[in-house]
């Protein structure tokens, strides 16, 4: 499908050709201006909010933004090893309702009296479990990955409405207000938990030839294949991975939260547009644990200024996807000049 | 989305309706003036109040929030007023951030206790005085309410007296982690204890938000099914009234007018069906909301102005029923 675009696109290109540097020019502006943009943004908000450019503010966006950039490094994952097509590539739908039923069988288990070691194997084994049934119906089934984890999506959310009826299970161990406390600093252990969990991801994705593999795999799966990659085992980790992340996610939300509460589907959109948001933090704008870690941060710090300005919260959604619809039309428009 | 097919909501009624919107928004300012006068010498003059909100896609907690609003700037302080979408990690996200800005005083608008809780004890452990509305908290000075004992136990005995002391009756009881919730719940058990022929049907209902009218419709809808014969059911009781219209209108749709329905809060649309006899609305418990919001913010400036303020203020809440309605909503100054 992509070798018709590029025939039918040819006698344009030869066109543009003509001035390469342009394309490189805007590449950059996009790449670094982005960078820029943030920055100033951060200026910005160090210069007219009161309170932003303390180490206990930024130490609690950091802290606040741990389970959606959890959440956005796994679908980070998923995209690069399926492809960031939107519609045909990889994509995890299923995240935000795999944390809510992973933080509800955590609270359920600490309800039941079991310890935070069974409850946090139970969280993780059930992220697992997610990611795994999504892998087979993507990789076996063969069906697309939007309407896979659309549908699992579907039945982990009922899942967990019949776990907790719907209600608020509230959940308080050592390990749970360990991880929801703040250090000397008043910086929140989840903060570290959130770089921790980064530095990690970002070690195994980009600098291992597994990771190397996944970016194979995604951009150009025929040459992969020709290659003799597994390309099946590949994408099957990619999905289990995120599945994983999701379980993680669910633990810490339980720890934020003290206990598992309703409402996890609303965080799906806000982590599909960080993840797709973080390709514009890379190089060579392609999905990235780093961009994907800056645009998790990008948001949280513009939530956090908002508040602290004294802005309606309300704006922050429509900025946001402001900024999903210029940098995704941007970074779609710019690979098709850069091929 | 099945509102204006399942109502019977006509024109005339949704005119009815911003009529009596308009006139409590009159008659809630004449209130407020009067209030103003009697607490002139308050003053909240370069302090810097947060409220804190659960939602405010509720008529009680729209009511409160904007009525604290106001009244902070009418004494003369900034308010700084997030609203968190019912979503507890917003919540949990702002009140951090509240904690971070140092306000004067922190007032919490209803919320599930143990959400919030260890994050009211932080503002406290950061010396920021919390107030709440709604929402009994160790971790709360005082907590500006309805007197929710009196309204549960009200509420109850006017739904046992309607049945005759007997008969099945539905509960709706999705939030019983949200305090005011849970103790008018526990009252009706408590009446409902010493009228053994009335029975409480198994499995209770779950209301959810949001999409509670329309959740409430379907699943009410469903059990009528199940008891299809008049009498079967005697009343419907559910802890505010929104999940009360949409219970209200499945009957109505339904043609099993003969059960009542019981709720709290006194939402407008809710009285207008209380006042209409043909409508199978019982009782509605109404509470004042912008006035319970106003002394929630008055509560403040005496509490920062170094007087001692009471653990809990109550508001008074009227019963609304289909005999005294036009008398408490003239109470109410919405008539």
């Amino acid at each position: 499908m992509s070798a018709d675009v590029q025939f039918a696109s040819l006698p344009e290109n030869s066109t543009t050709k003509a001035s390469p540097a342009s394309g490189k020019l805007a590449a950059a502006a996009l790449r670094f201006g982005s960078l820029l943009a943030f920055a100033a943004i951060l200026v910005i908000f160090a210069a007219t909010a009161p309170y932003f450019l303390t180490v206990g503010n930024i130490g609690n966006v950091l802290g606040q933004s741990a389970i959606s950039g959890v959440l956005a490094i796994g679908l980070t994952i998923v995209l690069i090893a399926g492809g960031s097509n939107v519609v045909t590539g990889g994509i995890d739908l299923s995240l935000a309702a795999n944390m809510g039923l992973s933080a509800a069988v955590y609270a359920t288990l600490i309800q039941l009296g079991f310890s935070d070691v069974v409850a946090t194997a139970a969280a993780l084994a059930t992220g697992l479990a997610i990611g795994i049934v999504n892998a087979l119906a993507i990789v076996f089934a063969g069906i697309v990955p939007l309407l896979a984890t659309l549908a699992v999506m579907n039945v982990v959310a009922g899942l967990e409405l019949v776990l907790t009826q719907n209600t608020v299970l509230p959940a308080s161990t050592d390990l749970l207000t360990a991880l929801s406390s703040s250090d000397g600093f008043g910086i929140p252990i989840l903060a570290y938990v959130l770089i921790g969990f980064t530095i990690i991801a970002t070690a195994i994705v980009q600098f291992t030839p597994l990771g190397l593999r996944l970016y194979a795999v995604g951009e150009f799966p025929e040459a992969a294949r020709a290659a003799g990659l597994p390309l099946k085992s590949l994408v099957v980790g990619a999905f289990v991975a995120s599945g994983f992340c999701g379980g993680i996610a669910g633990i810490l939300s339980v720890a934020y939260l003290s206990g598992s509460t309703t409402g996890s589907g609303e965080m799906l959109l806000p982590v599909v547009v960080t993840a797709l948001l973080g390709s514009v933090f890379s190089r060579r704008l392609v999905p990235t644990i780093g961009g994907t870690l800056i645009s998790t941060l990008f948001v949280g710090f513009l939530i956090n200024g908002f508040q602290l300005l004294n802005l309606p919260s309300t704006l922050v959604s429509g900025v946001q996807g402001l900024l999903i619809l210029i940098v995704v039309s941007a970074t779609t428009l710019l690979r098709k000049r850069e091929i | 989305m099945t509102k204006g097919q399942t109502t019977g909501l006509g024109r005339r009624d949704i005119l009815k309706l911003t009529a009596v919107a308009g006139t409590a928004l009159a008659a809630s300012t004449i209130l407020s003036k009067t209030a103003a006068a009697a607490d002139d010498a308050l003053s909240l003059k370069g302090k810097r109040i947060a409220i804190s909100a659960t939602g405010t896609d509720h008529y009680f907690d729209l009511q409160a929030y904007n009525a604290q609003i106001d009244e902070v700037k009418r004494l003369g302080g900034t308010p700084i007023a997030v609203d968190a979408g019912r979503n507890d990690g917003k919540l949990v996200s702002q009140l951090q951030t509240l904690i971070a800005q140092k306000p004067d005083a922190i007032v919490q608008i209803l919320g599930t206790l143990s959400v919030i809780d260890p994050w009211l004890k932080k503002a406290r452990d950061a010396s920021i005085p919390v107030l709440t509305v709604d929402v009994g908290s160790t971790n709360s000075i005082n907590n500006t309410t309805s007197d929710n004992w009196g309204i549960g136990k009200d509420l109850a005995l006017q739904l046992v007296s309607d049945i005759g002391g007997e008969g099945n009756v539905i509960v709706f009881n999705g939030f019983y982690g949200v305090t005011p919730c849970a103790i008018r719940y526990d009252q009706l058990v408590n009446v409902v204890k010493y009228f053994p022929k009335v029975k409480i049907i198994q499995p209770e209902l779950r209301d959810v938000i949001p999409n509670t009218v329309q959740d409430a419709f379907a699943q009410i809808t469903a059990i009528l099914n199940k008891y299809p014969e008049k009498g079967s059911i005697k009343a419907i009781w559910s802890a505010w009234d929104i999940p009360q219209l949409g219970a209200t209108q499945a009957l109505t749709a339904a043609g099993r007018t003969e059960i009542r329905t019981y709720g709290v809060d006194g939402s407008p649309e809710v009285l207008q069906l209380v006042a209409d006899p043909n409508s199978p609305a019982g009782a509605d418990a109404a509470q004042q909301p912008a006035e319970i919001g106003r002394t929630a913010i008055r509560n403040v400036a005496k509490l920062l102005s170094g007087q001692t303020l009471p653990r809990e203020t109550y508001v008074p809440a009227l019963l609304a029923n289909k005999s005294n309605i036009a008398d408490v909503v003239k109470k109410l100054g919405i008539g």
